[in-house]
């Protein structure tokens, strides 16, 4: 099959371009992705970009000439194939070239081919909607790779959507579990077992659990992670949030988790080192705070994002937790709410687990996993007293944290729930 | 909130081949997804020419043992050397507009806002990219992009306090007869107590965040390979 390369448009209001060098010459093999050839308009160049494999044929514009958006400049064929002439969709000739300064008015613009400026004539068989085939021709997408979840298995635009998120890795819902407790018992795809029956069920993946399986694979497999626990002292936190919820009265209340929320941001303001991305060839040390809040939904966890948490008030932060979870639960998050988060929060306390360990949120080097807060007999100025204490364990990515680092940040976090006050300073 | 994040680097006095090579694997990298950002390099090239794609030989008329760079960006002949702001934004224009020409002319509404701060008026001039003095007489900053598959790179030279005389052994963009200025010829200035470089910077990061409805925030242990 041979594809045809057309002039593109390098923007709305672009009727011509002109080619101002080949970066392959006739007969040269190809990839899908090659520069082909540099097309300008104004002070802009831009690359023409091979959309399939082959060999390059039929080059039919020469370096300097100018020719209507949509016309066909080149043909890729796979090897051996003489050229593309025979397999061209009817409808799209090739049309008079225009050499720089000449008079010829440019051909009229085919709709079709303007806005979908590059189609390989293969792709014709691949079902999708106008919208979606103008998103994949705009994006660079090959509507072949795209499951379509249409009827008839038709590509439609959420189908590009989520395939760009893919792409982007920007689908980041799965660390770990809920920070913010499940207000009713979540409902679950699986039906309660029939006795007698079949003796199992198959339940197909759905995405969020693709998503979720294969975020996870790429955590705690590939991290070398290890773990950090301490025990705090609630019992000022708890004093100081029944306080700060006496003088709020109607105007909202603070959560516990809020308060871990915001400790855990500001003591990373004070550990950088611990608040990082790993990305492939470098560390990114982010300089702003995002926590992500790890929240239970049907079937699935996502991690909403409370940006700046370091530098908001616990009253901002727990009204923004709970409309994230809210939107999380009624699914209505936009990417930009679960993205870009710079470490995590996950708790499970409400579950009364005393402790446990997070799966780090890549690319993020850590994630604080909070336990439930119970009284405990603590010794306390040579006395048994009975106190409120509540266990953390850190995950941490060992590739930028080392445990001396975790540990001090821990430390830190630790006082600051200890003392209260010295959130404030 | 937009949500669209510019990660600057200012990258000091980089010798104009490393940063090209900067430029083309940054961009490699956020075309393929692996850069999660869009960045805007910041930097000073020590003295050199480069030839954009449309170049005339005529236009370099005396390169007195300068050094050449023929490049992928479009445009004619331009200089840089100290004293020039050079900015190489890699956006990815997918998540923006698909489209170059919207693209110049934001990067030329972002760098006359930019001006404007340092109370500067300039403007645009109609077939000429580029920011000019608003007599639309001199130029303050050339302008010359390229872009695959919506990702950009190049981008834009705004003297601050250039050598100006170095722009005699070339007709800059391939405009005979235009009269290169700067910032400082101008008059320009900030607010407060940083010298001039610091309040143009300033005024360029709070430009393109308007322009482009981003957070330009700075970046750190970013490297380009």
């Amino acid at each position: 099959m041979a594809t045809q390369v057309f002039m593109e448009a390098l923007s709305p209001t672009m009727e011509e371009g002109r080619v101002v060098k080949w970066h392959k010459r006739e007969g040269d093999a190809v990839k899908a992705g090659d520069t082909l050839a540099e097309v300008e308009t104004d002070k802009a160049v831009m690359d023409l970009v091979a959309r399939a494999d082959g060999v390059l044929r039929q080059v039919a514009v020469a370096e300097g000439q100018t020719v209507p958006v949509g016309s066909v400049v080149a043909v890729i064929a796979v090897p051996g194939e003489s050229g593309g002439g025979q397999t061209a969709p009817a409808s799209a000739p090739v049309p008079a070239v225009k050499g720089e300064g000449g008079q010829a008015r440019p051909a009229p613009a085919r709709s079709p081919a303007r806005a979908a400026a590059v189609v390989a004539a293969d792709a014709t068989r691949v079902k999708a909607s106008p919208l979606a085939k103008r998103i994949a021709t705009e994006t660079g997408v090959d509507l072949k790779l795209v499951t379509g979840s249409g009827p008839g298995g038709r590509v439609v635009k959420r189908d590009l959507e989520e395939a760009g998120r893919r792409e982007k890795g920007e689908v980041r819902g799965a660390a770990a579990p809920p920070a913010v407790p499940p207000q009713a018992p979540l409902p679950s795809p699986i039906s309660p077992a029939l006795r007698g029956g079949a003796p199992y069920e198959d339940v197909p993946l759905t995405q969020i659990r693709k998503t979720i399986a294969k975020r996870l694979a790429t955590s705690l497999g590939p991290i070398p992670h290890f773990f950090l626990t301490s025990e705090v002292d609630m019992e000022r936190a708890a004093e100081a949030r029944d306080a700060l919820n006496r003088q709020l009265g109607d105007r909202g209340k603070v959560s516990f988790n809020d308060v871990i929320i915001k400790a855990t941001a500001l003591a990373l303001t004070k550990h950088r080192a611990c608040n990082a991305w790993f990305q492939d060839d470098h560390i990114r040390y982010w300089n702003d705070v995002h926590i992500g809040m790890a929240v239970a939904v049907d079937d699935g966890l996502i991690t909403p994002v409370i940006r700046d948490a370091d530098r908001k008030a616990l009253l901002d932060i727990g009204r923004e937790a709970r409309e994230l979870a809210e939107k999380a639960r009624s699914r209505r998050l936009q990417p930009n709410d679960y993205t870009g988060s710079t470490f995590s929060v996950s708790n499970l306390g409400m579950f009364d687990i005393d402790q446990f360990t997070a799966v780090i949120n890549p690319p993020e080097a850590g994630i604080i996993a909070v336990g439930a807060i119970t009284s405990k007999p603590v010794v306390a100025d040579g006395q048994i007293v009975p106190r409120r204490r509540m266990r953390i364990t850190m995950s941490c990515d060992h590739r930028v944290i080392d445990g001396a680092t975790g540990a001090a940040y821990l430390k830190t976090l630790k006082e600051m729930l200890e003392n209260p006050l010295a959130m404030l300073l | 909130m937009t949500g669209r994040t510019i990660d600057v680097i200012e990258a000091g006095l980089v010798p104009y081949g490393e940063a090209l090579e900067w430029q083309r694997s940054l961009a490699q990298a956020r075309l393929e997804h692996r850069l999660q950002h869009d960045v805007l390099l910041l930097l000073e090239h020590p003295p050199v020419v480069t030839l954009g794609r449309t170049s005339h030989a005529a236009h370099l008329l005396r390169p007195d043992g300068l050094e050449v760079f023929e490049v992928e960006r479009g445009g004619d002949v331009t200089f840089h050397g100290p004293g020039q702001l050079v900015g190489y934004p890699i956006l990815d224009l997918t998540g923006y507009r698909p489209d170059l020409h919207w693209y110049l002319r934001t990067v030329e509404q972002a760098l006359i806002e930019a001006l404007a701060e340092l109370g500067i008026p300039a403007t645009r001039r109609q077939g000429y990219t580029g920011v000019w003095t608003s007599d639309g007489e001199r130029k303050l900053a050339s302008i010359g992009v390229h872009v695959k598959q919506w990702v950009t790179w190049h981008g834009f030279a705004l003297n601050v306090s250039t050598d100006l005389s170095h722009f005699e052994r070339i007709v800059p963009c391939g405009i005979p007869g235009v009269v290169m200025t700067s910032v400082e010829r101008e008059g320009g200035k900030g607010v407060g107590e940083g010298s001039l470089w610091d309040h143009t910077i300033a005024a360029v990061l709070g430009g393109f965040g308007r322009a482009f409805g981003a957070e330009l925030r700075p970046a750190l242990a970013v490297t380009a390979r």
